[in-house]
């Protein structure tokens, strides 16, 4: 599977290499941060509202709560600035910015391992067979490739999320029930129904550089062989051509994480998120208030940046040491 | 191959999947969920109302019938009626395509400027202080989410320093050009640079940064070639090896990959043109998903995808004429 000098390889670009160090010790960060997020975090990410009576009053901003704050006859801050309560003021709404910027990284990182791990189950088999097979069938389905790439990726999943709409999967939270944070959301969001769309709009890219090695595996000397002592097309695709495409695969792998994340971000910008803890919704949400609390789109906006930038570090060590011959695809 | 038989088995490629594409789109709006005489009619109306619509639309015939009739209004290019407004949609694409190009051809024009400078350095000399600043440059161009970039672009340009206005533009380039034609006035023209600046900024960042990249890799490649030491070695001048000899070579490539990215640069456009309220075709796909206007949504990205085709068959047709390599395959 992964051979020995790729393995050297990579340890020895690692170590020559600021770089990757800094790419994994962020995503590492960035990971921890995701998991230990209700215990990281100082408010409840989606309680509204602010009775405190610390930091600087602003009239209230989000029109429903003011509505409900008018009838009830209190007075409430809804935004505040940075304070000792709120270290990263809150947003329009009076959300804690602080804590949904923990709880936002949960969400760029579950839709883009869960969305590049879709991807790749739907566009490796896909690419496999058509270039193992070649001819016809690999025309055939490389034209429906030609088709998938000539959608701009975030166009089509505009237009998927149209019919499939954005509702989240509500999975119990481990770290709350484990008893680790009290009054935090106990059960998490999980835009399901994003993650797949992403996968549908991205795979193309997988079947692309599958085919590609799998041409050029099936006219290896061991596949031959294979064939000729009558081994099924089914075990040779399983087991020389698949393990031997590897590599390139991983590569293309780590770039579309980042790829994904962005996608996820600009989707969720775009009000098609499936959940408001996305970083992309936080920084729509701010765009309003730009002017007069620019930290509301700030933070969300600095997340996307260094979570696609540690995945973008590991991918650049992983092409640096094993593949110098990809181009993933972009925005 | 020769030329003409590869343009024409090109252009046979690109029908076919501006069919697929059209197909998909039909699709799509076959399964997605609403009734679309209600959609159009909005919620009030009288069931009478609605069941005269679906006759009238031809909904009431069975979904084939349905398709061949789309497909043949898109043929000759009828895309139909918005279903919000009730305008023709091809008058709707049309009058926002040239915002769209006007914004595509700067952001891909500040890319160049700035990319191809950039990588040559970079390229020529590795490993020293412009080599890491250009290589940061770019890891955060390609990291940097543009609706981001623009609000920080909006914030700190427009905001805070009062440099580039931030509302929706005034004048469109054909005005501005008008202008100068009738007035011999510039202003107009002024007027719509200020407002492009930080749009085509934000839409070409990414592509700053990937042509950065590609650019500082293929030079990279290409110097280390035998023709370069060759060429010195005769006593050629290292500006006139550099520039002339491996940055043409270098080129053939990054125009291959740019042809590939133009639906990364459309899909670019629509996140920019919401950003900045600009008035192109992105900002209108986006108002059509939100009202549900499918027919709008549909002719938006059958003409997206009509005009990535196009460019591809251009970019792979001159790579294939610049390429004598290719040509003889």
């Amino acid at each position: 599977m992964i051979s020995d000098r790729v393995k050297s390889n990579l340890k020895q670009t690692f170590s020559e290499s600021l770089l990757p160090k800094l790419g994994l010790l962020l995503l590492v960060s960035i990971v921890f941060m995701a998991i230990f997020a209700p215990v990281l975090a100082t408010h409840d990410p989606t309680r509204t509202g602010h009775y405190s009576d610390q930091g600087t009053a602003y009239p209230p901003l989000g029109q429903d709560l003011t509505t409900q704050i008018a009838q009830d006859g209190d007075i409430v801050e809804v935004t505040v600035e940075p304070t000792s309560e709120h270290i990263l003021g809150t947003n329009n709404v009076g959300q804690d910015v602080y804590s949904r910027f923990l709880y936002g990284a949960r969400v760029s990182l579950i839709v883009g391992l869960l969305g590049t791990s879709m991807a790749l189950a739907i566009g490796v088999p896909f690419g496999l067979v058509a270039g193992y097979y070649g001819g016809r069938v690999d025309d055939a389905m490389m034209r429906i490739a030609d088709i998938m790439l000539a959608f701009p990726a975030l166009v089509l999943a505009l237009a998927l999320i149209g019919v499939f709409g954005q509702t989240p999967i509500q999975v119990p939270d481990p770290i709350v029930l484990a008893g680790l944070a009290d009054g935090m959301p106990e059960s998490i969001p999980i835009p399901g129904m994003v993650t797949l769309v992403v996968a549908l709009v991205t795979w193309v890219w997988f079947a692309r550089v599958a085919r590609g090695e799998a041409l050029s595996i099936r006219n290896e000397e061991y596949v031959k062989a294979a064939k000729s002592f009558g081994t099924s097309d089914r075990t040779i695709l399983l087991k020389h051509v698949l393990p031997n495409s590897l590599t390139p695969i991983i590569v293309l792998a780590t770039i579309q994480v980042a790829v994904i994340i962005l996608l996820e971000a600009s989707l969720a910008y775009l009000g098609f998120s499936g959940t408001t803890l996305s970083w992309g919704y936080e920084i729509e949400r701010g765009q309003d208030y730009l002017r007069t609390r620019p930290w509301i789109s700030m933070l969300p906006g600095i997340g996307i940046v260094l979570a696609v930038i540690s995945v973008n570090l590991l991918g650049d060590w992983f092409r640096d040491a094993l593949d110098p011959n990809i181009e993933g695809e972009g925005r | 191959m020769t030329m003409g038989k590869f343009l024409i088995r090109r252009l046979l490629q690109g029908i076919f999947v501006i069919w697929g594409v059209i197909t998909i789109m039909f699709g799509l709006r076959a399964v997605s969920p609403g009734d679309p005489a209600t959609l159009m009619l909005g919620e009030g109306a009288t069931q009478e109302l609605i069941e005269h619509v679906r006759e009238q639309e031809g909904l009431n015939e069975p979904i084939y019938v349905q398709y061949f009739d789309y497909l043949q209004g898109m043929v000759v290019g009828d895309f139909g009626y918005s279903w919000i407004s009730n305008r023709e949609v091809e008058a709707m694409v049309i009058e926002r395509i040239p915002a769209t190009v006007e914004l595509a051809v700067a952001a891909t024009v500040v890319a160049i400027v700035i990319a191809i400078p950039l990588g040559v350095i970079s390229a020529t000399r590795r490993n020293e202080s412009a080599d890491y600043g250009a290589t940061l440059f770019s890891l955060l161009g390609i990291s940097t989410p543009n609706f981001w970039l623009g609000l920080m672009l909006i914030l700190i340009l427009g905001v805070w320093a009062g440099i580039f206005p931030t509302g929706r533009r005034p004048v469109g380039f054909a005005e501005a050009v008008m202008t100068l034609v009738q007035h011999g006035s510039l202003y107009d023209l002024g007027i719509w640079l200020q407002y492009i600046t930080l749009p085509a900024l934000t839409l070409g960042t990414y592509f700053t940064a990937l042509i950065t990249r590609l650019t500082r890799s293929g030079m990279v490649d290409e110097l280390g070639k035998p023709y370069v030491t060759a060429s010195r070695a005769k006593g050629l001048p290292s500006v006139l090896v550099r520039y002339k000899h491996v940055l043409r070579n270098t080129m053939i490539p990054i125009i291959t990959v740019l042809g590939l990215q133009m639906g990364t640069l459309l899909g670019g456009a629509v996140i920019t043109e919401t950003v900045f309220n600009w008035p192109g075709l992105g900002l209108r796909l986006i108002d059509a998903l939100n009202a549900r206007d499918w027919p709008l949504m549909q002719g938006i990205v059958v003409f997206i995808a009509i005009a990535f085709v196009s460019i591809n068959i251009i970019v792979d047709s001159l790579y294939t004429y610049l390429n004598p390599q290719v040509r003889e395959e």
